[in-house]
């Protein structure tokens, strides 16, 4: 199995991301998976941000810690990173003589630890020093002159080395292409897919030209011959198509990292085509795309789009959340479905804007105040985000409450490489729930044996809704008896969900083993990549990826947690969230826990080592530090 | 979708009303349901958001479809009902503090987009449910009853500020004039974008200063005021005349229609600028699948994803 790391760094807007994604396009046509995790800072210009991709001749869901190539425009990424590559390191001839002293975007602390960590081994802390470092442990060392390319290029071109500048990327990933030993067509032809502007491709494809030679073929990869057809997603983009595909026809957001690019995507989509599944007549219809003022309102416009019969859905992050649990609780209390996708990030607070966190799991579950049903499910995966959020409006319509659909922001950032034919979601059906038109007089509330009342949209029949407590038609009652009645209806219909959504597609399970992997989220693709590696050193497990959270799986979790040896908890966050869900619903605590709080997402080289550290030292509690 | 004149019985439900007597809000209630009566509105299609507070309660009051929100964002629900089915006839109910108080960004933000929805503030100048603190409209210096000390903060002026924040309709009109209450509610409605109106609405319970008294020997109705702007060049000259005239309050009161611009494209309008079936066929009405069968086609989003 092929396994190769690529690691790229540089200053946020140099244009890090069309690198990766030309290089990652460029490799997908010749047959290869990718996966890539993007970290970048609360910045526009100027900080450090990197992308670390996996290179795979099958899918890939994670990132490692040890980097076969790393390259670098600049000084920083060289300091940022250096403790990472074991092969190659392209690097910019003219910056040897940098000192890390005068690079001003490092941030302090992280200068003091690299220079530390550089005194400790003697040696200067200069580009040159961390040079002669890398050389004395066998890494290579490829000098590029990015500079003498590019004004070659604006040479021939008669244009100004600034206008051509961004070409220095497409430098770096022809030089890497021809390291790994694939032909320069795919880089030609990930360019001309990608660029629309007739200059930019020229230029591009003159600077693949130039640099493609300056590197000698390493690791040997043959084109690999793809049936059918692949694509390229991030979770942002994956959630979006979901919710189109779902029938999304309302969506209000406010701008919020890292979740504004799904409702982006979905306005830049907004015209969508109907078609009819039997005639296949197609026609044009939109979807509304709700920039608000805030997060109030934009959970409260969803709320109200839900009541005229549209499926309506906002997306936030962390604070955002914490602004929509008013309007949440307003949902619960009169049993709307309204979707909200939940990208975690770095808390509390603003905590670390743009990196990524599990730590709000038990705030999604406790959300508001009182208590009301509300479905809670997380995604593991792209593909997963993707039939989530086409999941998410089911339930939500089914059992008429609020769904909460948490994504981290790994996975949101991250790109992988996929099979079309994953994305396959023929065998799902619309379960639009109990919709009426009535005909006469209509009880919005109405008891009825299974807890759910007949739904009519507003437009279709006159209804009331309060959030005080209130009667079958919606009226203000502070009656007891009712009270008691209506509070049971709203709680009870969680546990029709319970009984009615079967526990195996609430949590997935990898392998068999001894010693069982209890996550959620991101890190699944962590696990489920290091598994196979720890398969080799002797070590079997099995995963249960918990999907569902409300509500829970208990049963199924109960009878696979049973007689294991070892249960090893694995969470982005301090407070083991999901074991506590799991201890609370069947009694099983988990015997170990690899935790990881420091906004990096989870690698599958931390997942071995960790699991190899538990399995020799009993360790309780694993601490992960890894990416910068 | 203005029908014929309909019996206002239709428009009143069996809920006991449950204001102080006296209270300003029967007043709103009656012309309210007289408007909806005379502009013939289908109740089905017709719907009163409201926020919380005494004023919230209207929308159990009157037989339309009611949805009784949050404090202070009814007009957040209101968006999103209106824009998602653009057919119904939308109304906002809520007082000062609801509105000018904890919801007053959505008051403003609203303006931008100028949906065609009706705003309809009950002003009485105290949170009245909450026993009489004082509300956003109450001027510095006063001390109602339930004041310990006289009101610390300035007064909001509800009409320049919707003036300033893009509402294309901004009109006061007085609890106790059912009539003027009445026919202002009327042409709010009716006008297309998005409406103010701030109705003066004494607190027989706690608010002691701005009594029905005290608003009878102020209060006039605009004469000789032509508030409608009928081409661009007249813009200037009508806001900046319904801005001073909005100022005005004291020995005398203005009420009646101080501005109106209906040449100001609706958020639906804008909408369906981008989306040329939006209105023929807004989220509410598509069928978003046949039988279960989901039926957005995502095959050309996909396509553009694909790399190999």
């Amino acid at each position: 199995m092929v396994k190769i790391t690529w690691m790229i760094g540089g200053p946020q807007g140099s244009g890090v991301d069309t690198s990766a994604t030309v290089f990652g396009n460029a490799l997908a046509r010749a047959g290869y998976y990718i996966y890539g995790n993007r970290e970048y800072h609360s910045n526009i210009e100027g900080r450090h941000s990197y992308f670390n991709l996996t290179i795979s001749d099958k899918p890939m869901h994670s990132i490692s810690d040890d980097i076969n190539i790393l390259v670098t425009f600049e000084a920083e990424t060289i300091f940022q990173h250096f403790r990472e590559v074991h092969d190659y390191l392209f690097y910019n001839k003219a910056l040897e003589s940098t000192k890390l002293s005068t690079i001003n975007s490092i941030e302090r602390e992280t200068a003091e630890e690299i220079e530390a960590f550089l005194e400790s081994v003697n040696v200067p802390p200069t580009v040159e020093g961390v040079l002669g470092y890398l050389r004395g442990r066998g890494v290579k060392l490829i000098p590029v002159e990015y500079d003498k390319i590019l004004m070659a290029v604006a040479e021939e071109m008669k244009l100004s080395v600034a206008t051509i500048s961004r070409s220095r990327n497409i430098i770096a990933a022809a030089v890497s292409l021809r390291l790994l030993g694939l032909d320069k067509k795919y880089l030609a032809e990930a360019i001309r897919g990608l660029f629309k502007n007739d200059l930019f491709v020229k230029a591009n494809l003159l600077a693949a030209d130039k640099a493609y030679g300056l590197a000698e073929p390493a690791y040997g990869l043959k084109e690999i011959p793809v049936s059918g057809h692949r694509v390229q997603l991030d979770g942002n983009t994956a959630v979006a198509m979901g919710k189109i595909a779902g029938g999304v026809r309302f969506q209000s957001y406010y701008p919020i990292t890292p979740a504004s690019d799904e409702s982006v995507f979905i306005e830049a989509n907004q015209v969508v085509d109907a078609v009819d599944p039997d005639t296949k007549e197609s026609r044009k219809v939109g979807i509304v795309v709700l920039q608000t003022e805030d997060e109030l309102a934009a959970i409260n416009a969803s709320i109200g789009a839900a009541l005229t019969g549209a499926r309506a859905s906002t997306s936030t992050s962390g604070p955002g959340f914490s602004l929509m649990v008013e309007g949440l609780g307003w949902a619960g209390m009169n049993e709307v479905p309204v979707v909200v996708t939940y990208y975690m990030r770095g808390a509390p607070s603003t905590g670390l804007p743009t990196r990524s966190g599990q730590a709000d799991l038990l705030f999604s579950m406790h959300a508001g105040h009182g208590e009301f049903p509300k479905i809670v499910i997380a995604s593991g995966d792209h593909v997963e985000a993707f039939k989530d959020a086409i999941w998410a409006f089911n339930l939500a319509e089914r059992y008429q409450t609020p769904v909460i659909h948490l994504v981290d922001k790994s996975l949101a950032n991250a790109y992988s490489i996929i099979d079309e034919s994953e994305l396959d979601y023929s065998s799902m059906r619309a379960d639009r729930g109990k919709i009426v038109i009535p005909d006469g007089s209509y009880k919005r509330f109405q008891f009825t044996d299974d807890y759910i009342s007949p739904r009519a949209f507003i437009g279709n029949a006159v209804m009331h809704y309060t959030g005080d407590e209130h009667n079958e038609e919606g009226h203000i009652s502070e009656n007891s008896a009712n009270r008691i009645k209506m509070y049971e209806k709203r709680m009870k219909k969680l546990e029709l969900a319970d009984k009615e959504i079967p526990e195996e597609s609430r949590l997935n399970v990898f392998g068999e083993g001894d010693v069982a992997v209890i996550t959620w989220g991101s890190p699944k693709g962590a696990v489920m990549d290091a598994m196979e590696e720890l398969k080799q050193d002797g070590i079997s497990m099995q995963l249960i990826q918990l999907r569902m959270f409300n509500p829970f799986p208990r049963n199924l979790v109960t009878k696979l947690l049973k007689g294991k040896s070892k249960i090893i908890d694995v969470e982005n966050n301090y407070t083991a969230q999901a074991a506590s869900l799991v201890a609370s619903s069947t009694g099983i605590q988990p015997t170990n826990y690899i935790l990881k709080w420091n906004g990096r997402p989870i690698t599958r080289t931390e997942i071995r080592n960790a699991v190899k550290t538990i399995m020799e030292k009993d360790e309780k509690r694993v601490i992960l530090s890894g990416g910068q | 979708m203005a029908a014929s004149k309909i019996d206002i019985k239709l428009y009143k439900t069996q809920e006991w009303v449950d204001w102080c007597p006296g209270c300003g809000n029967f007043g709103i209630l009656n012309a309210e349901q007289m408007a909806l009566a005379e502009l013939g509105l289908d109740p089905k299609r017709t719907v009163i958001v409201s926020g919380i507070g005494c004023s919230g309660k209207i929308a159990h009051f009157i037989n339309v479809n009611g949805v009784h929100t949050l404090h202070g964002r009814a007009v957040a629900f209101a968006t999103g009902i209106k824009l998602a089915n653009p057919e119904l006839e939308v109304i906002v109910n809520a007082g000062d503090g609801d509105q000018l108080g904890i919801g007053v960004g959505h008051f403003v933000s609203v303006g931008r987009r100028n949906v065609d929805i009706t705003v309809i503030v009950h002003d009485n100048g105290v949170y009245g449910l909450t026993k009489g603190q004082a509300a956003p409209t109450l001027p510095r210096g006063v001390k109602t009853k339930a004041l310990p000390e006289p009101n610390i903060n300035d007064a909001i002026n509800p009409l320049l500020l919707a003036l300033a924040s893009g509402y294309t309709f901004v009109a006061r009109t007085y609890a106790y004039d059912v009539k003027h209450a009445k026919e202002t509610i009327k042409a709010a409605i009716t006008h297309k974008g998005l409406a103010l109106v701030d109705v003066l609405q004494p607190c027989p319970t706690y608010n002691n200063i701005n009594t029905k008294e005290w608003y009878d020997k102020r209060i006039y109705k605009l004469e000789n005021w032509d508030p409608v702007v009928k081409s661009e060049s007249e813009i200037e000259d009508k806001i900046t005349k319904a801005y001073l005239k909005a100022r005005e309050w004291g020995d005398k009161i203005p009420i009646g229609i101080f501005y109106q611009n209906e040449a100001v494209p609706t958020y639906e309008d804008r909408v369906e600028e981008r989306v040329s079936t939006y209105l023929k066929n807004p989220p509410a009405k598509q069928e978003i699948d046949k039988n279960g069968r989901f039926v957005t086609s995502i095959e050309n989003i996909v396509k553009n994803k694909r790399v190999v």
